[in-house]
């Protein structure tokens, strides 16, 4: 990046010096950019600002029908809304009990995966084989595994016999909310291995060897050299997850349907039941914006809780 | 980086862009060249959604596609009908969607309770006021199905075909209770849970605590969910009558007598996998599901019977599909040509041998002839009610479900959960 700069720099200073004129601006780059933004703003930008505006309406579907101004009626709604709160408060478990095994199973696999090995193609494979298999599939399939008659009560009671196998896992909120971060964290765990595989590359090794001459033990220059080395992706992988946490939808709207009574509700399958099964689209719609806020707040956070402080120490 | 030639970089960038653009596109089939005096002189499409096919079951599509279709075709040249099958899940939100964008077919099949919100959102004509034979049609109809298109003043459709719900009793459940007959009264149903205690066989499963499913609790219990003019829940769902009737249910799920499907548990044993796999004695269900064990389940030949009546006699929950016409067709004459066809007995006839119950009242005993298994749902219908015909429907499920789940899990008392729904449900009434 510097290096570029400075040429880029270099040649203008010349350019200036031969040929006194305005700077250029180069084009390239923007020709690049242009069909992204443009994507962005049809497809997302758009639908975004229509969503927010809904937001403060009673809005009405067919586009003949007279909305009604509410103002900020939907938040205040939200807000003494039980089943908000009960929708919040899954989705916060949700991204708790999904994120901290994610990052550290991932990076296990990674470190494991890292170590060479003539299998280590294919283990790579089988690990991030979950995050492309379809989430409508593993869903109907998880749903099944803890069922009353599925494999998880059996496997729990006649292989390890450590219940009675009698668990309903998906007729009470925490245990169906456990069975959901299940198929999450399962489903999820290959794409920050490939990401910590990727960041665990860039480690320098000579720091390593020098660490090992100093006398330093796995765990000291795991601590000392390795972590600070991958702090970028790690801080990367907990903000995208975070984020990911709270867009869970279909796990849920497959395994327990927000059920039973809305107990397993989370921000999205309810603010769904609010659009599109109460046509209520200003009040769902208010939910997004809330979720869209709780969501930027916490990832300003979490960006700044991983700042890279040793910038460019770390080569 | 090397730098690619300046032309290279604009062709990418025009394709990306392209693509781009058609992805945002809708990517859906244009509707038909439409000819604006809607004379059917010209050849012109009618669109039909329905949910004949779901689940697969090719039966009544098949009916539709190869002969009612063709027939209605033959009788009127240059009218073509294009019939889509949605699947039901899929149906509602389809046709919501449809609505907001303005893209929805000439004719759809709705099911009953769908059509208040869509009336409401003025996107059905009124078939009362544009049907000069309006009065004929119906007269012929049955009345408590009629009633499903009543909205504000006026008939938005006419019954299409209808069923409700009767008790289905694995035969081999009856053998371990000791008994020759289902449950006929409310007596009968908690004494055969006692029977079976021991068989490992759960007296009762349902999927859910909706309309549709406690209603014909309720009314046999002869309580009603509001009175009769829709003013008040209070004081009407709250009643004894009901606190008996639900508590009734409670007292059995307790037992473990009736299956954890009820509130919700997605992880509890299907009612149509569980009746005939011989975890359930008894379910309450459409005349539907014959055809669907008869592939699932050969050889499993279940009893039907009458819902056990408690203090207010045996009364079902009537269920079915109207037949609606969209504000955007623009062939309203035939459209309403086709609807005026579904009405006739040929159509309804047609229809019966698939599971589909006739709503002319005329054709009740013809249709006992042609299928004579389906007699008992046929009787049902005679008392069968309607819910409530209020927009909410599905506001009015989701409330019943989240105030009677505590009660059966005994988190709070019968009455109190019946109180709570009722106050719930009165916000949603017309004032």
């Amino acid at each position: 990046m510097t290096l570029q700069d400075t040429k880029v720099r270099e040649a203008a200073s010349h350019e200036a010096a031969s040929r006194p004129r305005r700077r250029r601006v180069p084009l390239t780059p923007y020709l690049f950019l242009a069909p992204g933004l443009a994507l962005f703003a049809v497809c997302v930008l758009y639908p975004i600002t229509q969503a927010v505006r809904m937001s403060f309406y009673d809005w009405k579907i067919v586009a003949s029908a007279t909305s009604e101004f509410l103002g900020l009626d939907n938040y205040a709604r939200a807000l003494e809304d039980p089943q908000f709160w009960v929708a919040l408060g899954n989705t916060g478990f949700y991204a708790v009990a999904t994120l901290v095994p994610q990052v550290v199973l991932g990076l296990a696999v990674a470190l494991l995966l890292h170590k060479r090995s003539p299998a280590q193609p294919l283990y790579r494979v089988l690990y991030y084989l979950p995050v492309v298999t379809s989430w409508v599939v593993v869903s109907l399939l998880f749903r099944f595994l803890f069922a009353d008659a599925g494999l998880v009560n059996f496997a729990l009671s006649e292989v390890v016999p450590v219940t009675d196998g009698q668990i309903s896992w998906l007729a009470d909120r925490w245990t169906g909310m456990v069975a959901i971060s299940a198929l999450g964290v399962w489903k999820g765990i290959g794409w920050s291995m490939m990401i910590f595989l990727a960041a665990l590359q860039g480690v320098p090794t000579s720091l390593l060897e020098a660490a090992t001459v100093d006398g330093a033990s796995r765990w000291q220059r795991f601590r000392a050299v390795t972590l600070p080395a991958i702090r970028a992706a790690l801080g990367f992988v907990t903000i995208m997850l975070v984020i990911g946490s709270f867009n869970v939808f279909i796990s849920v709207y497959l395994m327990t349907g927000g059920g039973p009574a809305g107990r397993t509700d989370v921000l999205l399958t309810y603010m769904y039941h609010q659009a599109f099964g109460n046509l209520d689209f200003g009040y769902g719609s208010a939910i997004a914006v809330i979720l869209t806020a709780i969501v930027l707040v916490l990832s300003l956070v979490q960006l700044r809780l991983f700042r890279d402080r040793d910038a460019g120490q770390v080569p | 980086m090397k730098r690619l030639p300046r032309s290279a970089l604009a062709l990418a960038a025009t394709v990306t862009a392209m693509l781009a653009v058609t992805a945002c596109s809708s990517g859906g089939d244009s509707p038909p060249a439409a000819d604006q005096d809607g004379s059917t002189s010209e050849n012109i499409t009618l669109t039909f959604w329905g949910s004949y096919g779901n689940g697969g079951h090719s039966a009544q599509q098949d009916v539709l596609n190869n002969e009612l279709i063709p027939a209605f075709e033959a009788e009127h040249p240059g009218v073509t009908v294009e019939y889509v099958d949605i699947p039901y899940d899929d149906l509602l939100q389809k046709l919501t969607t449809s609505s907001a964008a303005d893209e929805l077919p000439d004719i759809v099949r709705a099911d009953l309770g769908w059509v208040p919100r869509f009336a409401d959102l003025g996107v059905l004509v009124p078939l009362s006021d544009v049907m000069p034979d309006w009065d004929e049609l119906a007269d012929a109809v049955f009345p408590g199905v009629l009633a499903t298109n009543y909205y504000d003043g006026k008939y938005y459709g006419l019954p299409l075909n209808t069923n409700t719900r009767v008790l289905i009793t694995n035969p081999a459940a009856l053998e371990a209770a000791g008994r020759d007959a289902p449950p006929s009264t409310f007596d009968e149903f908690v004494a055969m849970g006692e029977a079976l205690e021991g068989t490992g066989i759960t007296l009762f499963a349902d999927g859910g605590l909706g309309a549709w499913n406690v209603m014909p609790w309720i009314w046999s219990g002869g309580g009603d969910i509001t009175d009769a003019e829709l003013t008040t829940s209070s004081g009407v769902l709250d009643s004894d009558a009901n606190v008996a009737t639900i508590e009734m249910l409670v007292d059995l799920y307790r037992a473990e007598k009736i299956s954890s499907g009820i509130i919700g548990n997605e992880g509890a044993v299907s009612t149509s996998e569980g009746l005939p796999g011989g975890n359930y004695a008894t379910i309450l269900d459409g005349p539907w599901m014959t055809s669907i064990w008869s592939e699932q389940f050969p050889g499993f030949e279940p009893v039907f019977s009458p819902v056990p009546a408690g203090p207010g006699g045996s009364v079902s929950v009537v269920g079915g599909e109207d037949i609606v016409l969209t504000t955007a067709s623009e062939h309203q004459e035939a459209a309403l040509d086709f609807i005026r066809f579904t009405q006739t007995e040929k159509f309804q006839m047609a229809l019966v041998p698939t599971g589909q119950l006739t709503v002319i009242k005329a054709l009740g005993d013809k249709q006992i002839e042609i299928a004579p298994e389906l007699e008992v749902f046929t009787r049902q219908l005679e008392t069968a009610k309607n819910r409530l015909a209020i927009t909410q429907g599905a506001e009015v499920d989701a409330i019943l479900n989240a105030e009677l789940t505590p009660a059966f899990e005994g988190k709070v008392s019968v009455r109190e959960a019946l109180q709570n729904a009722a106050a719930r449900i009165d916000e949603l009434l017309p004032r």
